[in-house]
C-alpha cells in the first residue's frame, strides 16, 4: 500500500510537471493579449502597454515567463493581471461559493439518481423501467445553457423571484431562517441545473449494478434462505451495488471548476467556472496557469482517491 | 461468442462481421424505443443531407437563411414563418434546417476524428501491452486532468473559429474514453485463444488486429462512436452560445441560440425551437445508440 | 462496561429489516426532503417584503479591475470610483468643465523670450510697450526683464499671441533654444545630478524627468558645444546605452499654468483634511512608473506641480495642451495613506479598500458580486447623498443585468435600443434617454488598394442604408453621425450635412472610380474583384448586425463583404493593433473631448497605435496640432468643426450613428431633491442630463424615505 502510494505519487508528480508546461504554452500561445483598458481608449499609448508589458514579465522569452510563472505561484506571489492581486487569494475567495453549488449538485445528483436508479431496478424490464430510463437520457440530451435560460425567462415571466448571484438585495431579512432559506433558494437553482447530468448517469449506473449484483448467487441464497425480498434488496443488494459510487467521487473534483462555465454565467454566480471564463477573455495568464494547474492536481488527486477507496470498500482488490 | 470463438481464422471479414451483425439487429428489432429513435435518427439524416445538398446547389427552403428583412424583425410564429423571424428578420426555419447539416457534420465528422485516434492509440496500447501501454495510458490520464472544455475554448480561439477546427478540435479532446475501451477490449481479446492460434501460425500483427481483434470489438466501438454524437453536437451547440462556434451568418442551431439570447424574454421562439432540435438529435441518438448497446450486449445475458 | 453489552445487544436483535428500513428511508426520504426543502425556499423568496432598504441598486457589466481611480478605468470601476473619489474638477450637467474639489482655477501663461545681451532685451521690451493698445487684445498682464531675458505673462494661454509679439522683435538678437531628449534605460536621475557638474550644464534652463528611462533638457544658446560635452558624459555611462536627439528648436518658451485654489472643507473618508499635499501626490503617484498609470500620457506635459500653501496648487505645463484641463478630473489619492508605500501594499490594502473624499464611503467588495458604498456624513456638498447606500451588483452580461432589473434587484437599466418600444408602453416604468458621445462606424483600412480612392469610399457611404440602419437595429433610437464628433459635444460642427442613401449615386461614383460589373455580377477593375472582409468582435450583437446589414446592402451593388468575428482579445492583437484587416466596425466612446490626435494624427499609424485606418491628410495634421494649443473657446470651435467637416468629407470611416443612451427604472422608485444654490431646494423626478441619468445621483432619493429628508 506504502510503496503503491509512494510510486502513484511520484508517477503524479512527473505528469503534473508536463502537463503545467503544456497548459502554460497553450495558455500564452493563445492568439491576443491581455488589453485591460476595455474598449479602444485613445489615451492608452504604445508607452503605457510598453510599461504593462514590462510590470507582468510579458516582454520576456516564454521558457522564463513559465519559471517566473511556476516560482511564483509556489510562492504564493503569482498576480492577477486584472488587479494585480494574489492568484491564490482570488480563486481562495470563490472557494465558499463554488463548493456550496457543487456539494448541493452533487447531493441532488446522487439522490435523485439513486431514487431513479432503485426504482428502474425493481421493476427491471416493465414499463417504469424504459419510462425512468428514457427521462435519464433525456436529462442527459438537454442543452445545459438551454435550459437554464427556459428556467430562468420561466421563472422571470411568471413569478418575481430574484435568482441571480447568492442572495436577494435591497431588502432586509426578517429573520435568520429567511435569509438562509433565500440563500438556499440562490444555490439550488444553479444546482439543480448543474445535477441534471448526474442524475441521469447515477441512475443509469446504479440501475445496472443493482441488476448485476440481484444476479449474484449470495443474493439467490439469501432469498432461499427465505430473507424478506425487500431487506434482500434494500439490505444485501443496495449497499453492493452503491460502492463503485462512492468510489468515483474522486472524479468529481475536477468539475469544481471546469464544469460549470455556463450556468455560474447565467445565474451569475461568484464561482470558480466563471473566474476562468473571464480570465480566458481577459487572457489573464497567471490565474489562468493557477487554476490549470489546481485541476489537473484535483484530477490526479481524484485518481489517486479513487484508486484507494476502492481498495478500502472491495477487499478484494490489493493495490500493488 | 461461442461462435465467434470457432470460426476458422481464415474466413473473410465480412462473414465474421455479418453473423453478431445479424443477431444485434433481430434483437434491436424488438426494441420499440430503439427503433423510434433511430428512425428520427434517420429523419434528421436525410433532413441534414436534403438541405445540406440543396444549400450547395443553393436552393433554399421555405427561404433563403441568410436573406436579411428589417421589416420582418422579431416577429413571432405565424403560417408565413413557421418558427418567427430572428432580430435581422431571418426566417428561423430556414435556418434550423440549413443549420441541421452542419450540426450533423459537426457530430459525425468530430466522432470519426476521435473514433480513429481513440482506436489507433487504444489498440496500440492494448495490443502491445507493457511499458509502451503503461506510458499511453499515462499520457490519457494527463489528457483527461486537462478541463476539456477550457482546453476546447483554448484551443479554439488558438486556431481560429472555423467549422473544420471545431470539428477536430471537439474531435481531439473526446477520444481518451475510446482508446480506454478499445485498449481494455484489446487485453481481453489479445489473450483469447483464437489469437493466440493465429499467433503461432505466424501471421503478423497487423493482420491480426483488423482480421481478428478489431471485428470483434466492433460492437462496443460502434455503440461509443453513436453516443460521442450527441455529445459533440452538444459541445458544438455550447461553443456556439459562448460565441466560440461557426462563423456568422451561417446557421448552426447553437448559434441561433446565441444570436437570440439578447431577446431571449421578448422573443421565445429564438430559444426554444433551436433548443428543441438540439434535444431531439441528441435524444434520438442517446436513445438510440443505448439500443445498439442493449442488442449487442451478448455477455451480460449469457450469464 | 455497557458498551459491549450495547454491541452484543445490537447484534442478538434482528436489524437487518430496520437496516432495509433505513436505507429505504434514505433512497425515498432524501430526494423528498430536498425537493421539500426547495419547494419552501422559492415559496420564501416569492414572499419576500417589498419594502425596499433606502439603498439603490446598479448593476456594472462585469467586474471592476481595481477601485484605483489613477489605476484603471474601465467602465466598472468608473462608475463606482466617481461615488467615492472626486477630482479637482468635474463635468457639469452639460458636460462642460466645472469644479469639485476646487473652489476656483485660474489660467494664464508665462512666455520668455532669451536674447544674447540685455540690451536687445531692453529693446524688446520698448517695443512691446509701444503696441500697448493691443496689451487688452492679447490679454497681456505684464512685461518683465530678468537679465538677458524677456518675462511675458499672459492671461491666456496659447501659441497664437505669443507668436504674434515674438513677431515684433528682432530674430537675430534671440538666442535659439533646443529641447535635448536622452533615452536611457534606467537611472535617470542620477546621470541628470552628475550631468550638472559638467561645465555645459550652465547652458540648462530648464530640466524634465520623464520615468526613470528618460529626461528632457532645454537649452539656450550654441547646441554643438553642449551636445559634445553631454556625448563625452554619457559615453561615461556607457552601461546605460544611451541616446540623445534633439526633439525641438523652439524661439522661446511657453508655459502655462493653472492655479486651483482648493476646497478648505473636504475631508478624506478617516477624517483628514484633503490639501494641496495630496494633489502633488498624486501627479508623483501617476509619473511613478511603478504604478504603471494608464493616465500617466494626460500629465506628461507637465513641467512640475508647486503647492505654496494647503488650499492652493500651481501647475505648471511645459507648453500649452489645452486638453490638459480635463485630466484633472482624475479622482485625487490620499498622500497620508500611500506616501512611502509600494503599488503592491496598495493592490492589497488600498485598491480593494479605498478612502477617498466622495458622497460615498466604500464598505464592502465581495469578488464577482457585489461592491457596496454607505453614505459619507461628512461630505463637503452636505447635507447629501440622501440615499444610506449603494450597491453595484457585478453581472456578467446585458442579458443578466435585463433578469436583475426585472426581478427588481437592479434599479436602472440601460435598454437595449430593440426594448425600448416596449419598455415606453409599458406604464410601470419610467425611461428616460438622451443622445451619447459615442458613435458606431465601418472603418475602411486605406492601406488597402480598393479603399484608397475617396470616390469609392463615398459611393459606400451612399450605398449603406444608414437611415434604415437607425430605424430597426436601434428602434429610431439615434442620428446618423455626422463625423467624429456628436451633437453632444459644445464644439460639435451642425453645418455637416449627413450622406444620404442613394445607391444609383453610389453605382455612378464606383463607375467613375473605374468599377465595372464583372461576369460573376461582382464589381471589378484591372481584373481585380470588389470583395473584401468585414470584420469585427463577437460578443456585441449590434456590431454582428451592423456587419450583415453592410454586406446585404454592399452585395446589391455587386460588391462582396465577407464577415468575421473574432473574441475581443484576438481582434486587438491581430487585426486592429497590427493594421491588418481590410474593414471593420467599431465604435469610439470618447467622451466630450476635441484632442482627436491619437486617431487621425498621420504620425499614429504604426503598430499599436490608434490611427489604425492609417488616414493621412497634412491639413489635418496641422488642425490636430492647433487644437491643442489653442484655450479660447471660439477658436476651439471653429478648428474642431473644420477638422469634422474635412474628416466626413474624405469618409476615412464610414460614419453609421450616435445611438440614444436610454435608461428605465420602475416607476417612481427614485426623486431628486437638489440644492437650487440659493438657498433652496428643487424637486423634480430623475432626469436624464446631458452626462447621464445619474448626474445628480448624491441628491437621489427613495420617495418612501422622503420623510428623512430636511424640510
Amino acid at each position: 500500500m506504502l510503496t503503491f502510494l509512494c510510486r502513484r505519487l511520484m508517477i503524479s508528480g512527473v505528469l503534473l510537471f508536463l502537463i503545467s508546461i503544456v497548459s502554460f504554452f497553450i495558455i500564452t500561445l493563445t492568439p491576443g493579449s491581455p488589453y485591460p483598458w476595455g474598449e479602444l481608449n485613445p489615451k492608452i499609448t504604445p508607452q503605457v502597454k510598453e510599461a504593462f508589458r514590462k510590470k507582468f514579465h510579458l516582454d520576456r522569452p516564454l521558457i522564463e515567463q513559465y519559471w517566473l510563472n511556476m516560482r511564483d505561484l509556489f510562492s504564493g506571489s503569482l498576480k492577477s493581471i486584472k488587479d494585480d492581486r494574489p492568484v491564490l487569494q482570488r480563486i481562495g475567495e470563490r472557494l465558499p461559493a463554488t463548493v456550496s453549488l457543487n456539494v448541493l449538485a452533487i447531493f441532488l445528483s446522487l439522490s435523485f439518481g439513486l431514487l431513479l436508479g432503485v426504482y428502474a431496478a425493481k421493476n427491471a424490464g416493465k414499463l417504469p423501467d424504459v419510462l425512468t430510463s428514457i427521462l435519464a437520457f433525456v436529462f442527459i440530451a438537454l442543452p445545459g445553457f438551454w435550459i437554464s435560460n427556459l428556467i430562468v425567462i420561466g421563472l422571470v415571466k411568471f413569478t418575481n423571484a430574484p435568482l441571480l448571484g447568492t442572495q436577494t438585495y435591497g431588502i432586509n431579512f426578517p429573520d435568520g431562517l429567511t435569509l438562509w432559506l433565500d440563500r438556499f433558494w440562490h444555490i439550488a437553482l444553479p444546482a439543480m441545473v448543474l445535477s441534471i447530468g448526474g442524475v441521469a448517469a447515477q441512475s443509469r449506473f446504479i440501475r445496472a449494478s443493482m441488476i448485476e449484483t440481484l444476479r449474484e448467487d449470495y443474493i439467490r441464497t439469501a432469498l432461499a434462505k427465505g430473507l424478506a425480498q425487500e431487506t434482500v434488496f434494500y439490505k444485501h443488494a443496495l449497499r453492493n451495488s452503491v460502492r463503485p459510487l462512492i468510489t468515483g467521487i474522486g472524479g468529481l473534483l475536477p468539475g469544481l471548476i471546469g464544469g460549470s462555465i455556463i450556468i455560474e454565467t447565467i445565474f451569475a454566480y461568484p464561482g470558480l467556472g466563471r473566474l476562468g471564463y473571464e480570465a480566458v477573455l481577459e487572457r489573464d495568464y497567471p490565474t489562468l496557469v493557477a487554476l490549470n494547474f489546481i485541476v489537473a492536481a484535483l484530477v490526479l488527486l481524484g485518481n489517486l482517491i479513487s484508486d484507494v477507496l476502492y481498495a478500502v470498500v472491495d477487499p478484494r482488490v490489493r493495490l500493488e | 461468442m461461442v461462435t465467434d470463438f470457432q470460426s476458422p481464422p481464415t474466413q473473410p471479414q465480412a462473414a465474421i462481421f455479418s453473423s453478431p451483425g445479424r443477431r444485434v439487429w433481430q434483437r434491436f428489432r424488438h426494441d420499440k424505443v430503439g427503433i423510434a429513435a433511430a428512425a428520427i435518427v434517420a429523419l434528421f439524416f436525410v433532413i441534414a443531407l436534403v438541405t445540406g445538398l440543396c444549400a450547395w446547389w443553393g436552393i433554399y427552403f421555405p427561404y433563403d437563411p441568410n436573406a436579411t428583412d428589417l421589416a420582418l424583425k422579431l416577429k413571432p410564429p405565424s403560417l408565413a414563418h413557421w418558427l418567427g423571424t430572428d432580430n435581422l428578420g431571418r426566417d428561423v426555419f430556414s435556418r434550423m434546417l440549413n443549420g441541421s447539416y452542419i450540426s450533423l457534420t459537426v457530430g459525425f465528422i468530430a466522432v470519426a476524428v476521435s473514433l480513429f485516434i481513440g482506436v489507433t492509440i487504444g489498440a496500440i496500447s492494448g495490443y502491445l501491452g507493457g511499458w509502451a501501454d503503461n506510458v499511453i495510458m499515462r499520457v490519457v490520464d494527463a489528457i483527461l486532468c486537462f478541463p476539456t472544455f477550457f482546453l476546447i475554448l483554448t484551443a479554439v480561439a488558438l486556431l481560429g473559429p472555423n467549422i473544420i477546427n471545431i470539428i477536430v478540435v471537439i474531435g481531439l479532446v473526446s477520444w481518451t474514453g475510446t482508446a480506454r475501451l478499445v485498449r481494455a477490449e484489446f487485453l481481453t481479446l489479445r489473450e483469447s485463444e483464437y489469437v493466440r492460434a493465429a499467433r503461432t501460425l505466424g501471421q503478423r500483427s497487423l493482420l491480426i488486429i483488423f482480421r481478428h481483434i478489431l471485428p470483434n470489438a466492433a460492437a462496443p466501438i460502434i455503440v461509443t462512436a453513436v453516443l460521442g454524437i450527441p455529445e459533440a453536437i452538444l459541445t458544438e451547440a455550447s461553443l456556439s452560445f459562448l460565441g466560440f462556434g461557426v462563423q456568422p451568418p451561417q446557421a448552426t442551431w447553437g448559434n441561433i441560440i446565441t444570436d437570440g439570447k439578447t431577446y431571449l424574454l421578448d422573443a421565445w421562439w429564438l430559444i426554444v425551437f433551436p433548443g428543441l432540435a438540439i434535444f431531439a438529435a441528441a435524444l434520438s441518438f442517446y436513445l438510440a445508440g443505448d439500443a445498439l448497446r442493449q442488442a449487442s450486449e451478448t455477455r451480460s445475458e449469457k450469464k | 462496561m455497557s458498551f459491549r453489552r450495547i454491541i452484543i445487544a445490537l447484534r442478538q436483535s434482528d436489524v437487518s429489516l430496520s437496516c432495509a428500513t433505513v436505507i429505504r428511508l434514505f433512497v425515498y426520504g432524501l430526494p423528498a426532503l430536498l425537493l421539500t426543502l426547495m419547494t419552501v425556499s422559492f415559496i420564501n423568496v416569492s414572499l419576500l417584503s417589498t419594502k425596499k432598504k433606502n439603498e439603490m441598486s446598479i448593476g456594472t457589466l462585469g467586474e471592476p479591475s481595481t477601485l484605483n481611480p489613477i489605476q484603471q478605468a474601465d467602465a466598472a470601476a468608473g462608475q463606482v470610483q466617481a461615488v467615492i473619489f472626486n477630482g479637482l474638477l468635474k463635468y457639469d450637467q452639460n458636460l462642460e468643465i466645472t469644479t469639485d474639489l476646487a473652489k476656483s482655477f485660474e489660467l494664464s501663461q508665462t512666455t520668455t523670450v532669451f536674447f544674447s545681451d540685455p540690451n536687445a532685451a531692453l529693446t524688446a521690451l520698448l517695443k512691446i510697450q509701444a503696441e500697448n493698445s493691443r496689451w487688452q487684445e492679447w490679454k497681456l498682464n505684464s512685461v518683465t526683464i530678468e537679465d538677458s531675458r524677456l518675462v511675458i505673462k499672459l492671461r491666456e494661454p496659447g501659441m497664437d499671441v505669443s507668436r504674434k509679439i515674438i513677431s515684433l522683435f528682432d530674430t537675430s538678437a534671440m538666442v535659439p533654444l533646443h529641447v535635448v531628449r536622452v533615452d536611457l534605460q534606467d537611472k535617470a536621475k542620477d546621470t541628470l545630478k552628475a550631468f550638472r557638474s559638467d561645465p555645459a550644464a550652465s547652458q540648462i534652463i530648464r530640466e524634465w524627468i520623464e520615468s526613470s528611462g528618460a529626461f528632457e533638457l532645454t537649452i539656450a544658446g550654441d547646441p554643438d558645444g553642449f551636445l559634445k560635452a553631454l556625448d563625452a558624459f554619457l559615453s561615461t555611462r556607457s552601461e546605460l546605452k544611451a541616446r540623445r536627439e534633439i526633439v525641438q528648436t523652439e524661439q522661446f518658451l511657453a508655459e502655462p499654468e493653472v492655479v486651483f485654489s482648493l476646497r478648505d472643507d473636504v475631508r478624506w473618508h478617516d477624517g483628514q483634511p484633503f490639501t494641496s499635499r495630496d494633489v502633488a501626490f498624486t501627479f508623483r503617484a501617476i509619473m511613478d512608473d511603478a504604478t504603471a498609470s494608464p493616465r500617466k500620457p494626460d500629465f506628461l506635459y507637465i513641467l512640475r506641480i508647486e503647492t505654496p500653501d494647503p488650499h492652493t496648487a500651481r501647475v505648471v505645463y511645459r507648453k500649452p495642451y489645452s486638453p490638459a484641463l480635463n485630466s484633472w478630473m482624475i479622482g485625487m489619492l490620499p498622500a497620508h495613506i500611500l506616501e512611502g508605500k509600494t503599488p503592491d501594499w496598495w493592490a492589497v490594502n488600498f485598491n480593494r479598500n479605498p478612502v477617498g473624499t466622495g458622497p460615498f464611503r466604500f464598505d464592502r467588495w465581495k469578488t464577482n458580486e457585489y461592491l457596496r458604498v454607505t453614505r459619507n456624513p461628512d461630505y463637503f456638498d452636505a447635507p447629501g447623498p440622501w440615499l444610506d447606500s449603494i450597491v453595484f451588483r457585478v453581472l456578467p452580461d446585458q442579458l443578466a443585468l435585463r433578469l436583475a432589473f426585472e426581478t427588481g434587484q437592479v434599479d436602472f437599466w440601460s435598454v437595449d435600443p430593440w426594448a425600448v418600444g416596449r419598455f415606453e408602453r409599458d406604464n410601470r416604468f419610467d425611461i428616460f434617454s438622451s443622445p451619447s458621445s459615442s458613435y458606431t462606424y465601418v472603418g475602411w483600412n486605406l492601406r488597402r488598394p480598393i479603399f484608397q480612392d475617396e470616390r469609392v469610399r463615398r459611393a459606400l457611404a451612399h450605398a449603406v442604408n444608414v437611415p434604415e440602419m437607425v430605424k430597426y437595429i436601434l428602434y429610431g433610437h439615434g442620428i446618423q453621425s455626422t463625423g467624429i464628433f456628436t451633437p453632444m459635444m459644445w464644439f460639435f460642427n451642425p453645418d455637416v450635412k449627413p450622406f444620404v442613401y442613394d445607391p444609383e449615386k453610389a453605382r455612378q461614383l464606383l463607375a467613375e472610380a473605374g468599377w465595372t460589373p464583372g461576369k460573376d455580377g461582382i464589381l471589378q477593375k484591372d481584373g481585380q474583384r470588389f470583395s473584401f472582409t468585414l470584420i469585427t468582435n463577437n460578443g456585441n450583437e449590434i456590431r454582428r448586425d451592423i456587419a450583415t446589414l453592410v454586406q446585404d446592402d454592399l452585395k446589391k451593388l455587386g460588391i462582396e463583404v465577407k464577415i468575421e468575428l473574432y473574441e475581443w482579445a484576438v481582434f486587438l492583437k491581430n487585426f486592429i493593433n497590427k493594421g491588418n484587416f481590410d474593414a471593420m466596425v467599431l465604435g469610439w466612446a470618447l467622451g466630450p473631448d476635441y484632442d482627436q490626435y491619437q486617431i487621425w494624427h498621420s504620425s499614429q499609424t504604426n503598430p499599436e497605435q490608434l490611427n489604425v485606418v492609417n488616414y493621412k491628410n497634412p491639413k489635418v495634421d496641422e488642425l490636430l496640432v492647433d487644437i491643442r494649443e489653442e484655450y479660447s473657446r471660439d477658436k476651439i470651435i471653429s478648428l474642431a468643426g473644420h477638422m469634422q467637416s474635412t474628416i466626413y468629407r474624405e469618409q476615412p470611416y464610414l460614419f453609421l450613428y450616435v445611438p440614444e443612451g436610454t435608461s428605465v427604472m420602475w416607476k417612481d422608485s427614485y426623486r431628486i431633491r437638489r440644492p437650487d444654490r440659493r438657498g433652496g431646494w428643487i424637486n423634480t423626478p430623475v432626469e436624464m442630463t446631458k452626462a447621464g441619468w445619474g448626474y445628480y445621483m448624491d441628491w437621489f432619493y427613495r420617495p418612501e424615505y422622503a420623510d428623512l429628508l430636511p424640510k
